[in-house]
Order: structure tokens, then C-alpha cells, then sequence
């Protein structure tokens, strides 16, 4: 570079190479785990599904009557042309670069098991398009319509499923009991308070619905009859929910809308429970599920009503009802051979056996369903109560201070401790010391609120730290005592932040196994728990325990089903942890 | 409503009028006073030895630069400085003839006798109605609490503008109908004594305006005490004036009109003048 | 308004009110004080039951002895950490191969290179990586990845092998590494990239030569952090590694310096101090047996292990917190 003038050529150039070799390395680093994790879902979902069997008359079948309408559905939502036509280059593209691509690696280097091209177009250009398309389209109004609606008919049959679980362990009779004479005397009197203004009767509400849950708990045995179980879902959950859903509907309006969304959902779910009834299904369950969809449903449709906006959208379920009814009638009008999913409806309601073809998940799945639900309330109240203390209640300095710090020091290390090692604590405390049994659902519950606690406070104390000051000074120069202020001002703000993070930790606790099996889970189990006392397995047990069969049946069928139930599963809470987090930050 | 006490040792000399309507002819009495007040950020004196007598349903007005101790006064007189850990305070601040900062005087009481606005705008992201209603809402008031929130909306000059959507969030308010909503807020519970903490400096010229003409009529029936930055403000709108400099000592304090005309100090003089701060 | 003459009433209020805030702040601080049981009750029950076992066995042989078999069918119990430390050191380096250098560029591409666009994608989607269940990496490792290396590279692995398993778990690690080494690159100040550009300095090396440096302890500790994450790893090595456990053979290499064959610890089966666990849970689980009691000797073992490293961790990441 040592000329005369140095300056003479320009300033030269620096070169980039290295540079612009590492940033795509970087990036490449960056995708790695994700391509790999991508690529092993493909693989357990072909499995899950029995995709590899798939002939491409079926799946072009289901393409035709189910995807293509719902893009159509997403596209005419988004109403932008440019994405329409960038959506049909990619489809139209990627068909035909995965097939030669495919093809090219197929013919010239290695055969690809168990995937054709046909599949890898599926997910590597179809899914991704759809996913994309979805998240366009739900920012119309007609798409989020659409999707509201699809959500909430799935998310209600999904509660009520879990809460209709829930009581195969729980009393019904004292559930009855208790709601009689101790709930609903106590929602009313405070409901009478807050309609008259009157606050001796909301103060007198919390006693008065604790000495009826008290009583409750000594006349559960000295009550001889009781109705049948389906008169107490219907008496203490079906009919608050639509009198709730009434409720709302009739404050915007009128008396009338309010009855008819109340009202229809409860006949349907009486009537739905007492054919159920009739044919030997679960006659609760059904109940439940239909007045816990129902109901939330009709609220939601009489909303969008209300506003007038994107109506078609709620024809979105019954396209994709339609498509679906459509593609089985081809594939059976035609003789289409269609696959044998592992994943399939008896799959879900069958206790696990010793051949793959009638191994179920059910037991396993009711397991987890109670020990989350144990696990939801214990870390929720705990999570909460310790943030609130270590966030409202704790000066920063001082002798508290020093306190607060070694709490939260406390709290990060109990986060970094291996969930084995709470199985120990577990095993040794709950299960032998305490004497709750091993492998009980109570030692399991316990165990996992302690496992993600710390999770559940962290999250909780940065939901409860984004409340601004402001709001607090406020509340305090009113007047207000620290117990009002959290409770008026701080906890409302930070709920949806609380909520998201609970979810999230709970999806943790929902895949924990090494717990499980140090306070001695069961491996298998072939009925369903009846009490919180009797031995359980969970979803994550059974397939751990699935994983060491030989066959490959069960390695490449039983045990994929069940991995992909567990991460729908877990899909659908984050999704629901997603979207509260998303809808609060819009709110604010 | 607004207990004045008759404690004769409170009673100050006969307030004058300056600009404002002909309120202040009869003697009033005191509703706050401060006595050898000395307050301490840590090693920090924030508030030097102030003694003052703040009459009732009167505006006045704490003036001073940035850093003078003028805020930090005003939350002495309802206790907020409680909040800040390092703070400490020594001396009287005495209300309705009562040392607040007494071993037996509940703070949360305290403060249920005083209203308090901010200097930004902070209502609750809750509803218009609820917002108004909160004050009543923590002290379980037994009356009839939508009378209540129209009055004191009417009060703060804002029920025009809202009776058709009080069940609309509050943060769906301009800044300066935010501010109105949060004085309707304060005076909800009826309280003795308002302070204001700057509570124009986040508004636009129009806004504080209108909450200037607030001010003026919410004199007629509490006790106002405003802390500002503004000394045209303090001007227009104040019937005693207590100019704070900086260390936090009270420099001179008086009636707004001998203030602005023909203050005694020179250094308050250079201050208004715009020779220092 | 009244010119009423009583004083205000500002007494304390007595009775009920009080009783409700106190009712309230007690129940909140009985909430943080059940996080302090909690540690307190790990150390109680781990410390109680080893105890126990190392009157059986004293620490001494516990540390060296090179053989564990707590159930043996013969007789002649062992109990010999050595083997264990051999498995999870094992794991843990060669997924810290794979979680370290992978999390490192991660966290400068996205603290650097990415657009602020691709960074709001990316972030989330890497914390799945966190969040999938370790049961199902494990499935992955022993059905899915096990059968392609053996069909690819290595023909003469074992089913169960320690490979496939290190591998999960380090894709597993790669957000811990990546996420809080980011936290540390974010936090350089930008007047020191600034300060290399104006030298004339390309972006990589601004990257690779200031901001790598300057964030140095915050990397470590995630370093750390993910390593420690390893270590206590169950799940993964129980389903894809086995639960043999044994020890390597040593060869004599060139100028007789002892050297164990890479191969013949990671295409083979092994057993970390999680996966000795898990075995023993398959027997009595009442209490008083000395492989029961074995359990909690090495869980305080990996327990101390974690902890002192997440401590240490603390205390780098403090000193990356305070430069700024």
C-alpha cells in the first residue's frame, strides 16, 4: 500500500469476505437448532400420522377440500393483493422446486426415508405458507372474527373436557353440597352489595360462604340422598355459566339476546347430557363440554352481531367442517387408500395395552390433566402471593431489604436446581415423611408447584414491576391502604402479565418427568385415577415408559402419537399464554 | 367537609386579595401549618427549617427552582415522602391543629383527608366512573355513589364532556381531560386540602388553562396548595405565594401581589426577576 | 363545607381494617418464606439420607471407587461415583461442543447482525428449543438420530450411546447460552462500536474484536449456566444413553502416555449420576435401603455441583452488570 500518494486509487477496499463468511455463519448457527428440531416434528409427525402411507391422491384430496378453502378463506381476509400473489408464487413455486429438488437428491446422492416429495412439499413449503396466511389473515377483520370464533370452540371443548376430568377425582356430592350452600349464598350476597351499594353485605360475603363450605364438609355424610351427577353439573356449573353468559349479553342488549344466549347452550347441553346418558357416554363430560362451548360461543357471536363487521367470518368452522365431511366422502366415493393414524380418537380414550394397535394414552392424559390443575392452583396463589411480598410489601433497604435480597437470591438459585433433585425432595419429604404415598397424584402435584415456583415468582414479580409508579402514588395519596392499592390497582394491571407467565411454567411442569419418576410414578396404569390418592402415570411417564419397548411399533407409532398429543398440547398453552400477552399489550 | 380549626395560635394575619374574585374579605383560618421542618434525603437536607401557615380555601402557591425542596414540601404535608426510604423528616406539619407526623396518626387516614394531584396525569386504566368512584370505593362510603361521581365530575368541569361515556376507560381521555379526570378523583372523597404537584407542566397551553380556572373556583371550597414551576401561574392564579430556593429554604412568603411587586429579599427579586434559577 | 371545630381524626385505624392488612402481609410473607422452606427442606432431605449412606460407605471409597452397583444380582454391592463422573462429563463436554460455539454465534447474530425484524422471530422460536419436554429430545436421540448416525457415520454404535444423547442435550442448552450471552452483547454501549468503526474497523471486526471482549464475563456465565443445565440433565440420558455403568479402557498410546479412545465412551452405552437415579427408583422406594439412601447422596453431589455453579455464574454475570 506504500505508494506516493495513497489516495491516488480512491481509498482502496477493505476486504469483506471473512466478514460476510461469518455473518452467514452466525445466522447459520442461528437456524441450527430449529432446522434440526424442525426436521425430527416432521419425522414423528409422519409417524404420529402414518404420512409415509399416505397415498398422493389422499393428501391431494385434503389439500383440495380442506387447505386450498382456508387459504382462500385467510386470502379474502387479508384483502392485499400483493400478498395474494406473492401466497401463489410460493405455493406454486415451491411445488415445483421441491419436486425437482427432491427428486435430484433422491436420484444423485441418498434415498430419504420414509418422506416422498409429496410430504416434503407438505411441510416445507405448504405448512409454513398456511402459517404465514393464518397470521395475515387474522389481521382482517374477517379472519380474526373467523379465528375467535374457531378458538373459542376449541378452547371450550378442551375446558370442558379437563373439567369434566377434574371430577372423576373430585366429590361431586360435596362439590354440590358446597356450591349450595356456600358459593352461591356468597356470590349472591356480594352481587345484592354491589347492586345496592352496600358494602356490610360484601363484607359479610366471605364469611358467610365460609361457613357454608364448613357445613358443607360436615353434612357431606349425614345428607342421605343426593340427585344424580348430572343434575349437580347441571345445577352448579352448567346453569351459572349460562346465567353468566346471559348476564353480560343482556347489560348490551337487552333481555331478550341475553335469554337466547344463555338459554340455547343449556338446552343443548341438557339435552346433549341426557342422550349421552341414554348411550352410555360420559354424561357429565358431554354437559360440560357442550355449555362450556356453547356458551362462550353465543357470547362471542352476539358480540360480532353487535358490531356488524366481518359476519362471513364466522362461517370459517363450518368451511373447514365442510371440507373435512367433503375430502373423507371423496376418499371414500373414490376408494382412495387412506392412512391408519396412530394419533386417532381411540388412541385418546383407550388405556394403554401390550399391543400397539389398542395402546391408549387415556389414563396418562387424566393423570396430567389433574396433577396440572393441582400444579396450576398451588404455584398460581404461591407465585402470587411471594411477588406481591417481595414487590409491594418489602422496602428496598434496611434490614427487610437485606431479607428481600436473600429471598430472591434464594429464588434464582431454586430455579437452576435439576428437577431431579426436586423428585428427591419429593420422595423424601411429601411421599415417605409426610406420608402422602408414593406416586400418589397429591406427591406429584406438590412436587411440580415447588419444581416451577421459582419460574412462576420471576415472571410474576417482572408482571407486577411493569405496573407504573404513577398508578401506585395515585392510589396511595387517596387514601388507599398497600393491601387496596394491590388489589385495585396493581394486581388488575399485572394479571395478564401473571397469567402468561403461570401458563408458561405450567407447560414446564406438563413435561417434567424425571420428577415423576423419583417419587415413583407408575409406569403404566390401566384405569383412570379415582381420588388424588390412588396411583397415576402422565403423558411424559408413558412415553418414557412406551420408549423402552422394543417393537417398532411402539417406537415408531404408539410413542410418536403420544409425543405429538403432549406437544399439541403444550402448543395450545403457550398459544393461549401468547395471545393473552399480546391482547394485554394491545389493552394498554 | 373542611374542618378549620380555631386554634387561635394558627391564626394568620388577614390574607389580601390580589387579581383574583373577592374571596379571602373575611379572615380564614389555617388548614395547614409547618413548623421547624427539616427534611433529609439520606445526608441530603432537602427542606431547611420552614415554618409556614397555609390559609384555608385559599390558593397557594410553592415557587422555586428545580431542586428547592417546593415538591418535596408539598408530600410532607400528606405524608407521601413515607414512600421514599431515605427520607426523614423532623419537625411539625400540623393539620387541622394535629402534628401528622405524630406516632399515633395513620398516614392512610392522613391521606383520606387529602387530595393529591401529579404532575402527570395517572388515572387508573379503569373506568371514567370507577376512576371518580375509587376514593369512595376504599373508604366503603355508604351513600350514593353515581350522585357522587356526577358532583365531583361537575366539580373538576369535566361532566360535559364524559356523562355520555363514563363506562369508557379513562385513558382514553386527552392529557388535559386526564388531569380534570384525576382532580375529580381527588375531590370524590371530599377532602380538606388539594395539593397539586405541577399538575399543568405535562399539559398544553389550552389545557392548563382550563385547569387554571379549575383552580380558581375549587378555592371556593378547599383548600388549594400547588406547587409550580410556572411563575406566571403563580401570579394568576394564587393568593399567597412561598418562594423556596435552593437547600430548601424558605425565603419569603407572602401574599402573591407583594411577592410579584415588592418582594422584601433581593435574591427572591433576582429569582422572579429571572437573575438566578 | 362547615367551619366545624373538632380536629380531624387521624388515629390509626384499630380493629378490623388493621386486621385485614396484617391478615394480608402475613399471608403474602408466609408465601416468600415457603421459597426459603423449600431450599431449606432440599438440603434437609438430601443431607438426612446421605448421611445415612456414608456411615455405610465412607466418603472416601463414595469418591474413588470405579464401580456402581447398587442392586447387583449376585451380591457385592459397589458404590463408586467414578464411573457416573465419567458419564456425565461425558455428556456435558461433548454438549457443550455443540451448545457453546452454536449459542456464542447465535447471540452475535442476533445481537449484531440481525435486523430488529428477524430478532423478534428468531428469539421466541429459539426458546422452544428450551421448552420442548426432555422425554421427547430423548425419544428424538434414540429412535430418530441414533439409527441415522449409525446408518450414516458411525456403523458400529450401540443403540444406546452417549453421542446421541449429548447431542440433544446440547441443542437442548443452545438458548441458555445464546439468550443471556445476548443480554451481555446488547449491553456493550454503542459508543465502543462506534468507537471501532470510526477506526476503521469492519462489523466483523467490531463483533469478533470489541463486542465479544467486552462482554466476556456475561458469555462465561452462560457458559456456565448451560453447562450446569447439563450436568443435571435427566431425561435425554436415560432414554437415548442406557444405564451402563462402566468405565472406559485405557490404551497406551505413543511414549506410553495413557489415552482413552474417543469412540469407545461415545458410541457406547454409560450412565451419569441422573440416570444412576433413575435406576435405582426401579426397586424399593420406602426408605432404609442403602441404594435408596445412595440416591440422595448423589443428588446432594449434584445439588452442590449446580449450585456452586450457578453461584459462580451470579457472580460473573454481577461483574458484567456493574462494568456498565
Amino acid at each position: 500500500m506504500a505508494t506516493e500518494n495513497p489516495n491516488a486509487d480512491g481509498f482502496g477496499e477493505v476486504s469483506r469476505v471473512r466478514g460476510i463468511l461469518f455473518e452467514y455463519l452466525s445466522f447459520g448457527a442461528s437456524v441450527f437448532g430449529l432446522v434440526a428440531l424442525g426436521v425430527l416434528l416432521v419425522y414423528v409427525a409422519i409417524d404420529a400420522f402414518d404420512l409415509a402411507n399416505a397415498s398422493p391422491e389422499w393428501l391431494l384430496t385434503y389439500f383440495l377440500t380442506l387447505v386450498v378453502p382456508f387459504l382462500a378463506f385467510c386470502l379474502y381476509s387479508a384483502n392485499d393483493r400483493d400478498v395474494t400473489r406473492r401466497a401463489l408464487v410460493a405455493l406454486g413455486g415451491g411445488l415445483v422446486a421441491v419436486a425437482v429438488l427432491f427428486s435430484a437428491i433422491e436420484a444423485l446422492l441418498v434415498p430419504i426415508p420414509r418422506l416422498n416429495w409429496q410430504l416434503a412439499y407438505l411441510f416445507v413449503v405448504a405448512a409454513p405458507v398456511t402459517a404465514y396466511l393464518a397470521y395475515v389473515g387474522s389481521r382482517g377483520r374477517l379472519g380474526a372474527v373467523g379465528f375467535g370464533l374457531l378458538g373459542r370452540l376449541v378452547g371450550g371443548v378442551a375446558v370442558g373436557l379437563a373439567v369434566g376430568t377434574l371430577f372423576l377425582v373430585l366429590d361431586a356430592l360435596l362439590w354440590f353440597l358446597a356450591y349450595t350452600i356456600g358459593v352461591l349464598p356468597a356470590v349472591g350476597l356480594y352481587a345484592l352489595g354491589r347492586v345496592r351499594s352496600s358494602p356490610r353485605a360484601r363484607t359479610a360475603a366471605a364469611p358467610v360462604g365460609l361457613v357454608g363450605l364448613t357445613a358443607a364438609v360436615f353434612l357431606r355424610d349425614v345428607v342421605a340422598t343426593y340427585p344424580s351427577d348430572l343434575i349437580i353439573y347441571l345445577w352448579t356449573i352448567a346453569i351459572p355459566v349460562a346465567a353468566a353468559g346471559a348476564f353480560l349479553v343482556a347489560g348490551r342488549r337487552g333481555r331478550t339476546a341475553g335469554a337466547v344466549v344463555g338459554g340455547v347452550p343449556l338446552a343443548a347441553a341438557t339435552a346433549g347430557g341426557f342422550l349421552a346418558a341414554g348411550a352410555g357416554l360420559p354424561a357429565p363430560t358431554v354437559l360440560l363440554a357442550i355449555v362450556l362451548t356453547g356458551v362462550p360461543t353465543a357470547v362471542y357471536v352476539s358480540r360480532v352481531v353487535d358490531g356488524g363487521e366481518g359476519l362471513a367470518g364466522l362461517g370459517l368452522p363450518l368451511l373447514l367442517a365442510a371440507g373435512a365431511i367433503a375430502g373423507a366422502l371423496i376418499v371414500e366415493a373414490l376408494g382412495v387408500p387412506a392412512p391408519n393414524p396412530w394419533l386417532d380418537a381411540s388412541f385418546l380414550t383407550q388405556a394403554p395395552s401390550r399391543t400397539p394397535e389398542q395402546a391408549g394414552l387415556y389414563p396418562a392424559i387424566v393423570g396430567s390433566v389433574i396433577i396440572i390443575a393441582m400444579v396450576a392452583v398451588l404455584s398460581f396463589a404461591l407465585g402470587v402471593g411471594t411477588s406481591v411480598f417481595l414487590e409491594e410489601y418489602t422496602p428496598e433497604s434496611g434490614a427487610l431489604g437485606t431479607l428481600t435480597r436473600i429471598l430472591q437470591v434464594n429464588i434464582a438459585n431454586l430455579a437452576a436446581v435439576p428437577s431431579v433433585v426436586y423428585g428427591l425432595l419429593g420422595l423424601g419429604l411429601f411421599a415417605n415423611l409426610l406420608g402422602l404415598g408414593i406416586g400418589t397424584a397429591v406427591t406429584a402435584a406438590l412436587t411440580l408447584s415447588l419444581l416451577i415456583l421459582p419460574i412462576t415468582i420471576i415472571s410474576a414479580q417482572e408482571a407486577i414491576r411493569s405496573v407504573p409508579d404513577d398508578l401506585r402514588r395515585g392510589s396511595d395519596a387517596m387514601g388507599a391502604t398497600r393491601w387496596q392499592t394491590t388489589k385495585n390497582v396493581v394486581l388488575p394491571e399485572a394479571m395478564p402479565g401473571i397469567l402468561t407467565g403461570t401458563i408458561l411454567a405450567l407447560g414446564r411442569a406438563i413435561g417434567e418427568t424425571a420428577p415423576l419418576i423419583m417419587i415413583g410414578a407408575a409406569t403404566t396404569v390401566f384405569r383412570a385415577p379415582d381420588s388424588l390418592f390412588s396411583r397415576f402415570s402422565a403423558m411424559p411417564m408413558q412415553i418414557y415408559t412406551w420408549a423402552g419397548f422394543p417393537q417398532a411399533d411402539f417406537r415408531y407409532g404408539v410413542v410418536a402419537a403420544g409425543v405429538i398429543t403432549l406437544l399439541i398440547i403444550l402448543v395450545g398453552m403457550n398459544g393461549t399464554a401468547i395471545l393473552l400477552r399480546n391482547r394485554a399489550e394491545r389493552g394498554s | 367537609m373542611s374542618n378549620s380549626t380555631t386554634d387561635d395560635s394558627l391564626i394568620t394575619t388577614e390574607v389580601q386579595t390580589d387579581s383574583n374574585d373577592g374571596r379571602a374579605a373575611p379572615a380564614a383560618g389555617t388548614a395547614v401549618a409547618a413548623r421547624d421542618l427539616d427534611v433529609f434525603y439520606g445526608d441530603e437536607q432537602a427542606i431547611d427549617d420552614v415554618t409556614m401557615e397555609i390559609p384555608e380555601k385559599r390558593v397557594t402557591a410553592l415557587i422555586g427552582p428545580s431542586g428547592c425542596g417546593k415538591s418535596t414540601f408539598l408530600r410532607c404535608i400528606n405524608r407521601m415522602n413515607d414512600m421514599i426510604e431515605i427520607c426523614r423528616v423532623e419537625g411539625d406539619v400540623e393539620f387541622g391543629g394535629k402534628n401528622v407526623y405524630d406516632d399515633d396518626v395513620d398516614p392512610v387516614a392522613l391521606r383520606r383527608k387529602i387530595g393529591m394531584v401529579f404532575q402527570k396525569p395517572n388515572p387508573f386504566p379503569k373506568s371514567i366512573r370507577d376512576n371518580v368512584a375509587y376514593g369512595l370505593k376504599i373508604q366503603d362510603f355508604d351513600g350514593d355513589v353515581d350522585a357522587r361521581v356526577e358532583e365531583s365530575l361537575k366539580g373538576a368541569a369535566l361532566w360535559d364532556e364524559v356523562k355520555d361515556q363514563l363506562d369508557s376507560s379513562g385513558l382514553e381521555l386527552s392529557g388535559g381531560q386526564q388531569q380534570r379526570l384525576c382532580i375529580a378523583r381527588a375531590i370524590a372523597p371530599d377532602p380538606e386540602v388539594i395539593l397539586m404537584d405541577e399538575p399543568t407542566s405535562a399539559l398544553d397551553p389550552v389545557a392548563a388553562s382550563k385547569i387554571e380556572d379549575l383552580i380558581d373556583d375549587l378555592a371556593e371550597e378547599y383548600t388549594v396548595i400547588i406547587v409550580t414551576h410556572n411563575m406566571q401561574q403563580a401570579a394568576r392564579i394564587s393568593d399567597r405565594t412561598a418562594v423556596f430556593l435552593t437547600g430548601g429554604e424558605l425565603v419569603e412568603y407572602d401574599d402573591t401581589a407583594k411577592i410579584f411587586e415588592d418582594p422584601e429579599e433581593q435574591r427572591v427579586e433576582d429569582y422572579i426577576t429571572g437573575k438566578f434559577g | 363545607m362547615t367551619d366545624s371545630t373538632e380536629s380531624p381524626d387521624l388515629t390509626r385505624r384499630g380493629g378490623l381494617t388493621r386486621l385485614k392488612e396484617g391478615t394480608y402481609g402475613g399471608l403474602f410473607a408466609a408465601c416468600a418464606a415457603i421459597t426459603l422452606l423449600t431450599t431449606a427442606a432440599i438440603f434437609v432431605t438430601l443431607l438426612s439420607d446421605a448421611v445415612v449412606f456414608f456411615r455405610s460407605i465412607p466418603i472416601a471409597e463414595f469418591l474413588t471407587g470405579t464401580n456402581w452397583s447398587p442392586n447387583p444380582a449376585g451380591g457385592g454391592q459397589a458404590f463408586g461415583i467414578i464411573p457416573l463422573l465419567i458419564g456425565t462429563l461425558t455428556v456435558t463436554i461433548t454438549a457443550a461442543f455443540i451448545s457453546i460455539p452454536i449459542g456464542t454465534l447465535t447471540a452475535i447474530y442476533l445481537s449484531e447482525y440481525a435486523t430488529p425484524n428477524a430478532r423478534s422471530i428468531l428469539k421466541p422460536l429459539l426458546e422452544i428449543l428450551a421448552g420442548i419436554p426432555t422425554v421427547v429430545y430423548g425419544y428424538f436421540a434414540l429412535v430418530y438420530v441414533t439409527p441415522a448416525l449409525k446408518a450414516t457415520l458411525f456403523p458400529e454404535m450401540s443403540t444406546f450411546n452417549a453421542l446421541a444423547a449429548s447431542i440433544m442435550v446440547g441443542i437442548m442448552t443452545i438458548p441458555m447460552v445464546s439468550s443471556i450471552s445476548e443480554d451481555a452483547m446488547s449491553a456493550v454501549p454503542d459508543e465502543l462500536r462506534q468507537a471501532g468503526y470510526g477506526l476503521g474497523a469492519t462489523k466483523f471486526e467490531v463483533s469478533t474484536g470489541i463486542v465479544v471482549p467486552a462482554s466476556i464475563s456475561g458469555i462465561a456465565s452462560s457458559y456456565i449456566l448451560a453447562v450446569s443445565r447439563a450436568i443435571g440433565e435427566t431425561m435425554i440420558v436415560v432414554v437415548a444413553m442406557g444405564a451402563q455403568a462402566r468405565m472406559p479402557e485405557v490404551q497406551q498410546a505413543l511414549f506410553g502416555i495413557p489415552f482413552v479412545n474417543p469412540a469407545d465412551v461415545l458410541l457406547q452405552s454409560g450412565m451419569t449420576i441422573t440416570v444412576a437415579m433413575v435406576q435405582i427408583t426401579g426397586g424399593d422406594l420406602t426408605g432404609g435401603t442403602l441404594p435408596y439412601n445412595s440416591m440422595f447422596a448423589l443428588g446432594l453431589a449434584l445439588f452442590v455441583v449446580t449450585l456452586v455453579m450457578n453461584v459462580i455464574s451470579d457472580i460473573i454475570a454481577q461483574r458484567y452488570r456493574e462494568e456498565y
